[in-house]
């Protein structure tokens, strides 16, 4: 595939007098696990409903497997896995049927809905369930069901919006299990998601945007750089003095902060200083009983970057 | 990976049928409808012949039953029967949230559209088939052979027609408003209205030109002329949409006869009835297919426009 599978130029949509994504550039390349970042209210719904057809953008180019995709176009959505923010199905039908009533919309043979419908199921956790009309089912039983529509069709895009909402713990370690697992078979997954450490966990590229706007998108290593994260080691010794106060402000690696018998180092390098840090510690005649490194992480990037956007 | 399949325009609508007819068969308003309607189709069967045992009156077979059961079943039925089947039918959707994974479907909204609307159709269809079915089976069982049953399927779509006016007024205000309330409510509204409307206009000025092209009952003609002083009660009908189906049948047995509407009028004291107009039975069903085929196509047409133009905003 010689084109990104979705790309966005300068996508703008308002409600009003209220604008939702504001110029939004988005590129997605094949294969790729892209994490969509935002708190909520930032655009990522309205960007992905965008995506998927169901709202029309006021201007800007929307494209999605090198085809123009805005408006309603079924031969895209053909080649599309979508599942919604909290899904809603019609509590009438039960899981086979849906699935079934979903798979000749797809143009899917009765043999392959049925095989599909019983492996889907099962990946999701609902084997035995599928029986059961749709409106018995619990949220997480929803997410799940939502899941399996959206790669009924062997889709090459998955869109997941938030997809983990409403999960209990063990079923958001399922959800990111089969969104490797997705992966794992070649397809592209587009993901929205508040929860930072999911993300983390999952993707390999990332975009934030907030208020609609466009903060950050490239790799989780490339974010860290970007944002310049406030990395910061904290020492907990058997007994806090000046000598060792001086001894750590020499370091050339950062800020200190003393608070009784604790330290912060704020660091101002990537390099893995502990070993000098010990060093300028015991040679004060202080003793470390804990050291621990906080901070560096994508929620710092995160908090730094739509906290410079507020 | 099972990438390309055999996705055309007609699986899609085929899935939206079968989608459709998944929700309608299960939805227990058209389930209790049906049942009121068949109960009430019973009694109007079984009634006569029982009354006329009871008081010992000797059974005179009617071989007309089943032809005048497409005169009888109109007005409130036809529009309880439309409100019952179509008032979800896409403001549900909406209400639900389901709309958001059936539009991201590789079925176009033009496709979805289709397909409810076709799906209500002949969900209707199959309500007033199974209906004639059981009224000719019991008309014939207990009032004998019946007169004109060649002109029953006629009658069947005369009746789905008439309904599928109510019922996109229905869809219309559905999809304007997303609400299943407000297209009953609404929609409930415009019939009483018109009802009332007509029902006050055909006291005061006769069958004027106006309840020609009103929906519901319409004018009232009659085959028998206008006498004075009186309302000649003998051979009337109604004459508007709730009643295509007996129009129908009238232009294939009578169509060469007259039709006259009456205007009343006072004169000294006293109610006195004129001819206002007077039409051949083929031109005023003529009239009356075209008006219900006119009200389908500007009330649906609205809709598609409507469903075309609605975006989901919100998460339901």
């Amino acid at each position: 595939m010689d084109h990104p599978v979705i790309q966005t130029q300068n996508l703008t949509k308002s409600y009003g007098s209220r604008i939702a994504v504001n110029r939004l550039n988005l590129t997605v390349e094949a294969k790729q696990v892209h994490g969509f970042l935002g708190p909520n209210g930032a655009g990522k719904t309205t960007t992905i409903k965008m995506l998927v057809g169901l709202l029309t953008p006021d201007s800007g180019s929307l494209r999605i497997l090198g085809m123009d995709a805005a408006g309603d176009k079924p031969k895209i959505r053909q080649r599309i896995g979508y599942m919604p923010e909290l899904p809603k199905f019609p509590k009438h039908l039960t899981g086979e049927e849906l699935l079934d009533v979903y798979g000749r919309m797809y143009g899917m043979s009765k043999e392959e809905r049925r095989r599909k419908t019983a492996e889907l199921l099962k990946m999701v956790g609902l084997a035995g369930r599928g029986r059961d009309k749709i409106g018995k089912y619990s949220k997480g039983m929803q997410q799940r069901i939502g899941i399996a529509q959206a790669l009924l069709s062997d889709p090459e895009l998955v869109i997941l919006d938030e997809p983990s909402i409403g999960l209990d713990p063990v079923g958001m370690v399922e959800v990111r299990d089969m969104v490797k697992g997705i992966v794992k078979g070649g397809q592209t997954v587009f993901f929205s998601s508040h929860l930072l450490a999911e993300v983390q966990q999952v993707c390999d590229h990332v975009t934030i945007i907030n208020n609609g706007l466009t903060l950050f998108s490239g790799t989780l290593e490339d974010i860290t750089n970007v944002a310049r994260p406030s990395r910061r080691l904290v020492l907990e010794l058997q007994k806090g003095s000046d000598g060792i106060l001086q001894a750590l402000k020499a370091l050339p690696f950062g800020t200190v902060e003393a608070r009784d018998n604790v330290y912060t180092l704020h660091l101002n390098t990537t390099d893995d200083v502990r070993a000098d840090i010990s060093r300028a510690v015991s040679g004060a005649g202080g003793v470390i009983l804990k050291m621990q490194e906080e901070g560096g992480g994508l929620e710092d990037a995160f908090m730094n970057l739509v906290g410079k956007a507020a | 990976m099972e990438r390309q399949r055999r996705t055309n325009w007609l699986n899609g609508f085929l899935a939206i049928l079968y989608y459709e007819f998944l929700w309608n068969l299960r939805k227990k308003k058209i389930v209790g409808l049906f049942i009121l309607v068949f109960a009430i189709v019973t009694l109007e069967l079984a009634l006569p012949p029982l009354l006329d045992y009871y008081n010992g009156v000797p059974l005179t077979p009617n071989s007309n039953v089943v032809f005048d059961f497409f005169n009888g079943l109109s007005g409130i039925f036809l529009f309880l029967i439309a409100v019952a089947t179509t008032m979800n039918t896409i403001s549900g959707e909406f209400e639900t949230g389901s709309i958001t994974p059936l539009l991201t479907k590789p079925v176009s909204k033009n496709t979805v559209f289709l397909g409810k609307i076709t799906a209500s159709f002949l969900t209707l269809l199959g309500i007033y088939a199974f209906l004639t079915v059981y009224v000719t089976l019991g008309g014939v069982l207990i009032e004998g052979s019946q007169n004109n049953l060649q002109l029953v399927p006629l009658g069947l779509v005369g009746l789905t027609l008439a309904t599928m006016v109510w019922a996109s007024l229905v869809i219309l205000l559905g999809t304007l408003s997303k609400s299943s309330l407000v297209s009953a409510l609404g929609s409930f509204g415009v019939w009483i209205g018109v009802t009332i409307a007509g029902g006050i206009l055909g006291s005061v000025f006769g069958q004027t030109t106006i309840l020609f092209y009103a929906p519901g009952n319409g004018a009232t003609g009659s085959t028998t002329g206008c006498g004075v002083g009186r309302f000649e009660a003998g051979g009337t009908f109604a004459t508007g949409t709730d009643n295509l189906a007996y129009m129908l049948m009238q232009w294939v047995l009578n169509g060469s006869n007259t039709l006259n509407f009456c205007g009343f009028r006072f004169r000294m004291g006293a109610t006195e009835t004129f001819l206002a107009s007077s039409d051949t039975i083929a031109n005023v069903a003529l009239r009356d297919l075209g008006v219900t085929l006119a009200y389908l196509v500007v009330f649906l047409f609205l809709s598609w426009y409507a469903f075309r133009r609605a975006q989901i905003i919100e998460s339901a």
